[in-house]
């Protein structure tokens, strides 16, 4: 949205110099370059691809080493971390300038990731423990400052958008972990299915939702209540959620499907088959689009987020998995 | 194991830089792989899918000698495979889509002696190909048979994606063998 509006500014400035650039201002409107772009992860191939999703093809390679999986991108939407399992590393990236500008080291397995939308601190939940790492940005570049214990096996995580909270689902423990910024100290546990895997809050923080890959359900959150307050059946193997319009859709990564529900009443709304083994999912800007990362099959599938059907694919490179914020 | 495989490392200084990033990226947890084979059969889609969506009898695929379902509804029954050693494979279905001729599944329980692998899970399609023939295809999404670090040969990336992709080539070529027999 930011990126949008800067660009109208812009443009609008050199609107008064004549036609010309009036000419030259619709020619910008048109042109698909100010659709939003998606960075997948493609762990197979080791790069982050570049997403046209208004052209719908692939416009840049970023080559990443170490398999990289989760992604997160900065409050200012310039930078994307990407966490490298196999390189124990988290990856910094200048989206503008589509380069890796930096490597920090994070030991153990760094998968999960999500950035403080007030701070720009990084979290990244390490898979092989009961830990998530600080990285703090500085003029000096990104830092790790610290670690706050959580339970076993972190995967998925997110900070409400008031900076103060951390939640983190873990895996192993069948819970979710709530954490105060300010202390950096777990404060509650909350129950929920067996291994939750992807986290996702609702836009004003006060919901969040987990995937439970083994019970094949998500768990419905009331963040201020610090309680699990629904759940809701889905396919095989449920990996995250996104939300849009009104529901949440939920990738099922064994049943090849995404399975949408009502965010008001709870209750399934409907299958949609899209294509082999999807994992990260996310809304677009405008909440009319939902775009689907196929691991199996190297696609994104496009789902209209009125209709519950697919609208459309996208090639991608081997092993997308875009565990996180890949839209910007 | 890790402060090992750093002790080898410093000790062997003098190794390519190339060597220590490939024993460096061995030494961690696995990634997810996968395989995509398919086969063309000489046989209508309609008789190759009423043999692939049977889920209640899966003895064209390489080493099972019997079938045992558990169930009636193969997008989530359970079934147990019996291997000519003797040896078992618990399996549920995730996926069942007559209209696309697809059945889909995952393997609960497996000895990494008879297939080196963790979290399996594949879908199988047919689809016509015209001239009475068939396009029969199996992906498969898998972990490698050793999940921790360090693994043994038999079990790293390398050689399950091998396995994998042997058993299942074995497997449509058995399926083909057996339809294309039918046929004549």
């Amino acid at each position: 949205m930011r990126a949008h509006l800067r660009g109208m500014t812009s443009r609008r400035g050199r609107l008064k110099a004549g036609p010309f650039s009036l000419a030259a201002l619709l020619l910008v409107w048109a042109s698909p370059s100010l659709a939003q772009e998606a960075y997948v992860t493609a762990q197979l191939a080791n790069e982050v691809a570049v997403v046209d999703l208004g052209a719908g093809k692939v416009i840049a390679h970023i080559p990443v080493d170490g398999a990289p999986a989760g992604i997160a991108l900065s409050p200012d939407r310039k930078t994307a971390y990407v966490t490298r399992p196999e390189g124990q590393s988290v990856a910094v990236l200048d989206l503008d300038k589509r380069t890796v500008t930096a490597s920090v080291a994070v030991h153990g397995g760094p998968l999960g990731i999500a950035v403080n939308p007030k701070t720009g601190v990084v979290y990244v939940a390490d898979w092989y423990a009961t830990r998530v790492v600080v990285l703090t940005p500085s003029p000096e570049g990104l830092k790790q400052t610290g670690e706050i214990a959580v339970g076993k096996s972190p995967s998925g995580l997110a900070v409400t958008p008031n900076g103060g909270t951390l939640l983190v689902a873990n895996r192993e423990a069948d819970s979710v972990s709530v954490v105060d910024l300010a202390t950096a100290k777990e404060t509650h546990v909350i129950a929920v299915g067996r291994h939750p895997f992807g986290l996702t809050l609702s836009a004003d923080g006060s919901r969040a939702y987990t995937a439970n890959v083994t019970s094949n359900d998500v768990s419905v959150i009331d963040v201020p209540g610090h309680r699990e307050i629904g759940r809701i059946a889905t396919g095989d193997r449920p990996y995250v959620v996104a939300l849009a319009g009104g529901h949440g859709f939920v990738t099922d990564q064994y049943s090849n499907s995404v399975t949408a529900f009502g965010l008001d009443d709870l209750k399934p709304a409907g299958s949609i088959d899209v294509e082999d083994h999807p994992e990260g999912i996310a809304a677009s800007r405008d909440g009319k689009s939902l775009y689907v990362a196929n691991w199996g099959d190297n696609t994104l599938s496009v789902i209209d987020a009125a209709t519950l059907k697919v609208t459309g694919k996208i090639a991608v490179p081997d092993g997308p998995r875009a565990f996180g914020d890949f839209l910007r | 194991m890790r402060k090992t495989t750093r002790r080898t490392l410093t000790a062997a200084a003098a190794l390519a830089t190339a060597s220590v990033l490939a024993v460096t990226a061995q030494a961690h947890g696995p990634t997810r792989r996968k395989i995509s084979e398919s086969i063309e059969i000489n046989a209508p889609a309609d008789k190759v899918w009423a043999v692939v969506g049977n889920f209640k009898d899966s003895n064209w695929v390489e080493n099972v000698a019997k079938t045992e379902a558990h169930g009636d509804d193969p997008g989530k029954s359970k079934r147990t495979l019996t291997l000519k050693n003797g040896h078992t494979i618990e399996e549920e279905g995730t996926n069942y889509k007559p209209d696309r001729m697809l059945f889909g599944y995952f393997i609960d329980k497996i000895d990494v002696a008879d297939l080196p692998v963790n979290d399996f899970s594949s879908n199988v399609t047919v689809e016509a190909e015209g001239d009475g023939k068939a396009k029969v295809e199996w992906k498969a999404a898998f972990y490698r048979g050793y999940m921790n670090n360090d693994p043994p040969p038999e079990l790293n990336d390398e050689n399950s994606e091998k396995a994998v992709k042997a058993w299942v080539q074995k497997s449509l070529a058995n399926l083909k063998a057996q339809l294309e027999k039918g046929a004549s």
